[in-house]
């Protein structure tokens, strides 16, 4: 915990669950990778799946997703939120240590006995909302008293100021739990079974499957990351945000639009068609604020560019930040109906969702890792500078490698899938353009493991930088650790 | 709310807590709720347990940075 000076009196801030957090999100990372990789290799060499019914495909998907999501990309959401509101707000986490302490152990009870259901077998069979009935509840109430904390914090604050990144951070704490909410509900076969069945069917089962999978996309992997982003890079490139209005414009016009988009995975299936049509053209308007806040990101930099240069921890920030540009320029191309009609059901998809997942939520994750561990830690800097170089390049190759192989194997199944002979008869069948884009799979592996092996370069750097020193100036009684205010 | 009341009912919270995973692991109808009751009253004891735990380390602490301060260390 850090005696902070703050002009009156030091504040003592909570910062032993950030720092729990951030360990437990580097440990799901290396895990969620790992897991990836290995699905990646079952797609490409079908004989892995062993036989087994938990190292089935369809077991263990919802484990990689759910930890690169969940585990990996919830408690950096956590963790960085809890540090950001201390810091911001200029108090303790409100609620005491207890509490904060049981949200970290309650999470990562759901997401090990989560991951333990989808290996046995136990799913809603709700995308990216797997967990049985009971996981929902006990999340639920994890999501509460994180939420008590959060708004607790700033109620109680110093600064009258609620700085945007609060804003974002809040708005996915808020929005997360009404879609949770609605998107579970579901009448248990017994109080004492796990089983369980949706409170909706049909076409209103897929509408609400997809108003809640499109927003967890939009408020749990871009809101709460955008908080990160908002906090971050101004910190790391010592620089204010380059218009803090925009900042604020882009707040509320992404997350009006955003939640109207789902309706565009729904595309030419049994949705009323003018649904669908509001789903693309939100998602298309979404480009606006997307587009908005990445400029913001970036122009941050204005004056600080050279610091790319020596501080490889923000060039994984901006980098994170021109990924963000590049699938929410990707996405709303996606969503447009035509465009949709050759790219759904490839791995077109799957190239989109990874240029989000790993070159927005993981590298801006990385950037706000490298700047945590030695302010958390109290520690000159980061072990090895170089190492952090070296991560950087290899997960930047593996993005490089895993997207474009994507894109060519899911523009050209969906080519095949379309094309007829002079007959009228389809060209291909189905299995040809399985072996067509096989090469492309090993590709995507190959591009899997870079980045897993940047991560394992990180939990080297990261483990070496904790096993280090003090700081000098953490060592001074009574001192102003001021690091990174 | 001062961090002692706060750190009081969180350690309480795990008495019903534990007590349900009891009663979900002995009625439990499939496995997949019997772990769950039983990681349940597991998470419940160890918390609970680890929350008396700190709060004795951190008396022990303020004792030893008094002491210290009067110069018996």
């Amino acid at each position: 915990m850090a005696n902070v000076t703050t002009g009156s009196a030091p504040v003592n801030y909570n910062e032993e669950v950030v720092r729990k957090f951030i360990i437990a999100a580097i440990f799901w990372a290396v895990v969620a990778f790992a897991v990836g990789c290995y699905l990646a290799a079952e797609l490409t060499w079908p004989e892995l799946n062993l036989g087994y019914s938990f190292t089935n495909f369809g077991r263990l998907r919802p484990v990689h997703t759910s930890g690169a999501i969940f585990a990996f990309g919830g408690s950096m959401l956590f963790g960085t939120s809890m540090y950001v509101v201390q810091r911001t707000c200029q108090v303790r986490l409100w609620g005491g240590s207890a509490l904060a302490n049981f949200i970290f152990w309650a999470f990562q009870f759901f997401i090990v006995m989560a991951a333990l259901s989808y290996v046995m077998g136990f799913s809603e069979g709700r995308e990216y909302a797997e967990p049985e009935w009971h996981l929902d509840l006990w999340l639920t109430l994890i999501w509460v008293l994180y939420a008590i904390v959060y708004i607790g914090t700033i109620v109680m604050r110093k600064e009258p100021h609620i700085y945007v990144a609060n804003w974002f951070y809040l708005a996915f704490i808020l929005t997360v739990a009404v879609l949770h909410l609605g998107n579970n509900m579901a009448v248990p076969v017994s109080f004492f079974g796990a089983k369980s069945y949706s409170a909706f069917a049909g076409t209103q089962d897929a509408m609400v499957q997809w108003w809640y999978g499109h927003n967890a996309v939009g408020f749990f992997l871009t809101a709460g990351f955008l908080g990160m982003m908002y906090y971050f890079i101004p910190k790391a490139a010592n620089r204010p945000v380059y218009s803090y209005r925009l900042s604020i414009f882009h707040f509320w016009s992404l997350i009006f639009l955003y939640i109207w988009a789902g309706p565009h995975h729904l595309h030419y299936t049994a949705l009323p068609d003018w649904t669908q049509v509001l789903g693309m053209t939100f998602s298309i308007m979404l480009w606006m604020p997307s587009w908005g806040g990445m400029i913001n990101g970036l122009m941050t930099l204005s004056g600080a560019w050279d610091k790319l240069r020596t501080d490889p921890g923000l060039r994984f920030s901006v980098t994170a930040v021109g990924f963000y540009g590049m699938s929410t320029f990707e996405g709303p191309v996606m969503a447009i109906r035509d465009v949709n009609a050759l790219s759904h059901y490839t791995n077109w998809t799957i190239g989109h969702v990874h240029s989000g997942a790993l070159g927005w939520v993981a590298f801006i994750s990385f950037g706000a890792i490298y700047y945590l561990i030695p302010v958390l830690w109290k520690r000159e800097a980061m072990y090895s500078v170089k190492l952090i170089s070296w991560h950087y390049w290899t997960a930047t190759l593996g993005i490089v490698f895993y997207i474009t192989s994507m894109w060519v194997a899911g523009i050209m199944e969906g080519l095949m899938w379309r094309a007829y002979d002079a007959q009228g008869f389809l060209q291909y069948s189905f299995v040809e353009s399985v072996v067509a884009v096989h090469p492309f799979l090993m590709i995507r592996l190959f591009g899997g493991l870079f980045f897993l092996l940047g991560a394992l370069i990180m939990v080297y750097n990261v483990f070496k930088t904790i096993r280090g020193p003090r700081s000098a100036a953490s060592m001074l009684p009574n001192a102003a650790l001021a690091a990174g205010e | 709310m001062d961090n002692q009341t706060a750190n009081s009912i969180v350690g309480f919270m795990m008495v019903p807590l534990g007590l349900l995973g009891l009663l979900l692991a002995a009625r439990a109808v499939d496995v997949e709720m019997e772990i769950f009751g039983f990681g349940l009253v597991v998470f419940a004891f160890l918390f609970g347990f680890s929350t008396i735990k700190r709060v004795y380390d951190h008396r022990d602490a303020a004792r030893a940075a008094a002491r210290k301060e009067a110069g018996h260390g």
